[in-house]
């Protein structure tokens, strides 16, 4: 009966009205969530050995460095430099190796031995395991990252035309390297087994542990050149002032540009999703706001005269409760919903381009959290629009 | 709840105005349980006022209204609806049903709160009042007599200490009157209560026990 009563005067148009806005919002902002959660594997993802924001800088090679003229060597303060920016975290030394390394492999029958050389950066940059990445001293068994353009120049340049065999990633893995180490004055030498750990795509260089390359140049370099790249720990890879800091100071940018800008861009374009879904969001709390508080401006006679006959006040809020929440969670389920179709819609060309599918809880949380707070907040307004018609 | 005290009361209205003699306003009076109170005074008189302090719904007086010692300023909105279900009755002047509802329904609706009267003792009443017929019609399709004696049901379906009828009869002729009066102090009796009965002249047929004039 109390509903009968406090029914009337609802306008179904603006409860409709809500509901769309509401389911609008909501989807733009689940929708935006959603695809940031799944595309942004693309870019994350694809190399587990280093993380986005890191970036590898190097000097641009010129004639004069050609020549000897030029020092292609970070020095000291040119890497303090660096750390000053406001947009580095840190910054790690890539070091070479200071001796000859001769690598060989036997395949079946035959065998092939190659010059090749070393560089490490600071554990801190890898993200590998530790148990994958730690070099024992002593072990002879040496972890090694390769750069996947190695394996391709090797596989569809190199191989085919000396008719060599192709070579897999996980084949790769499992051959054994056998590592010679020399001294440039040929008196000092040594054989090592390396072991490939794995394949990057964005590290353009043969990858030891920082550990072993200290301990190998200590037994066979000579000197201690300066570092001719630096790994940087940036705030915000796609942030213009690294671009102009390394335009202006000559500095090249290696591994996948593409990628960490790439990133930044899908950052940029979600976050304007995100707010414009977010204002929609608003905009349909302030119509069912203001909609409930028409219904009962209208109906405030009959709420006074409830109260006037002793009705407690949640007994004649529910039934306006109850339309907000029901209002509400239809908005909710049609945006999941929504949400869930474009999400089947948009996945195979995705995973096409090599995305794994994220997680959907951090949207079906916030969807949660969004239609709670609204829920929320009309029901306590509700509550006190009936007590202010006490009198 | 047994007595109801108004100390030095007086409608905010009146406080710039030089008013005539009042056995209400202005005094120290205390209503009981178990009596019978007519209230009588000319219209303007502040009788639906002196109903509306007691039960609440207006505030615009000056000095003090205690239920027992508890100054009834300073009770919440939820003790005020526990009083409403529990301890006072009122029937307004205005009635204030609800036209959609029918007379049966309206009745029902403080009923089904209180959980007061049973579904055929409601009937008996509609019955001794004369309006069995009407049960069913929506409350915008009777007259004002038909409505004033559903009101009257309607306000007797609680337990309640005091019950204040503002202008009950207004719109009943002298048979009605006695039965709804008969009604209303049978009910009264048997709850130990007392009634407040405002009147411009036409007052119900109740033997009261103490006629205050406003």
């Amino acid at each position: 009966m109390i509903s009968k009563i406090l029914r009337k005067n609802t306008s179904p148009g603006r409860i409709i009205g809500f509901i769309l806005s509401n389911f609008i919002g909501l989807a733009i902002v689940l929708g935006g969530l959603q695809f940031y959660s799944d595309a942004s594997s693309i870019w994350s993802d694809t190399d587990s050995f280093i993380r986005t924001d890191y970036l590898v800088v190097n000097k641009k090679v010129t004639s004069a460095s050609t020549l000897g003229q030029s020092d292609m060597g970070f020095s000291e303060a040119e890497i303090a430099d660096i750390e000053a920016q406001p947009w580095t975290r840190s910054v790690g030394r890539f070091t070479a190796n200071d001796f000859r390394v001769n690598a060989s492999v036997q395949t079946g029958s035959r065998g092939m031995s190659t010059y090749m050389f070393f560089e490490s950066i600071p554990d801190d940059f890898i993200d590998v395991p530790r148990a994958q990445w730690q070099y024992r001293p002593g072990s002879g068994e040496v972890p090694i990252i390769l750069s996947k353009d190695y394996l391709t120049l090797y596989n569809f340049g190199f191989a085919s035309s000396a008719g060599l065999p192709q070579l897999s990633e996980g084949l790769m893995s499992s051959i054994p390297l056998t590592l010679t180490l020399t001294s440039d004055d040929d008196t000092r030498t040594a054989t090592l087994t390396g072991r490939v750990a794995g394949f990057s795509n964005r590290l353009n260089t043969i990858l030891v542990p920082e550990a072993f390359m200290q301990e190998a140049n200590a037994r066979f370099g000579t000197r201690a050149p300066a570092p001719k790249r630096l790994i940087i720990d940036v705030s915000s890879p796609g942030d213009v002032a690294i671009k102009q800091y390394l335009e202006s100071h000559d500095l090249e940018l290696a591994g996948d540009k593409s990628a960490s800008s790439a990133a930044f861009l899908l950052k940029i374009i979600v976050a304007i999703v995100l707010a414009i879904g977010i204002v929609i969001t608003l905009l349909s709390l302030f119509i069912l706001i203001l909609s409930m508080s028409l219904i009962m401006e209208k109906n405030r006679d009959k709420l006074h005269a409830l109260l006037m006959l002793g009705y407690p006040v949640r007994t004649v809020q529910r039934p306006y409760s109850t339309l907000v929440t029901a209002a509400a969670a239809a908005a909710l389920l049609l945006a999941i919903a929504t949400t869930f179709m474009l999400r089947a819609y948009y996945l195979p060309p995705l995973k096409a381009l090599g995305a794994t599918s994220g997680g959907t809880l951090t949207m079906l949380l916030t969807a949660l959290i969004l239609t709670t707070a609204i829920i929320i907040t009309n029901i306590a307004l509700i509550k006190r629009r009936v007590k202010k018609s006490f009198r | 709840m047994n007595t109801i005290t108004l100390e030095n009361t007086l409608p905010r209205v009146f406080a710039s105005e030089q008013i005539p003699h009042s056995e209400v306003w202005k005094t120290t009076l205390s209503f009981s349980r178990g009596n019978l109170y007519l209230v009588e005074a000319a219209s303007g008189g502040g009788k639906s006022s002196l109903c509306a302090y007691i039960f609440g719904a207006r505030t615009d007086y000056e000095g003090r209204i205690l239920f027992d010692d508890t100054n009834i300023s300073t009770l919440s909105i939820g003790r005020w609806l526990e009083l409403r279900r529990r301890h006072i009755a009122y029937l307004p002047q205005e009635l204030s049903l609800f036209p959609e509802l029918t007379a049966w329904e309206n009745i029902q609706l403080k009923n089904r709160l209180t959980g007061y009267a049973s579904d055929k003792m409601v009937a008996h009443w509609l019955e001794q009042l004369g309006i069995a017929s009407r049960r069913d019609y929506p409350a915008s399709r009777l007259s004002i007599g038909q409505q004033q004696r559903v009101a009257i049901i309607r306000a007797i379906c609680q337990p309640f200490d005091f019950l204040l009828l503002d202008e009950p009869v207004s719109h009943l002729d002298a048979d009605n009157n006695r039965t709804a009066a008969h009604l209303i102090t049978e009910e009264a009796q048997r709850q130990g209560a007392a009634i407040i009965s405002t009147s411009v002249g036409n007052h119900i047929d109740l033997n009261y026990t103490h006629r205050l004039h406003l």
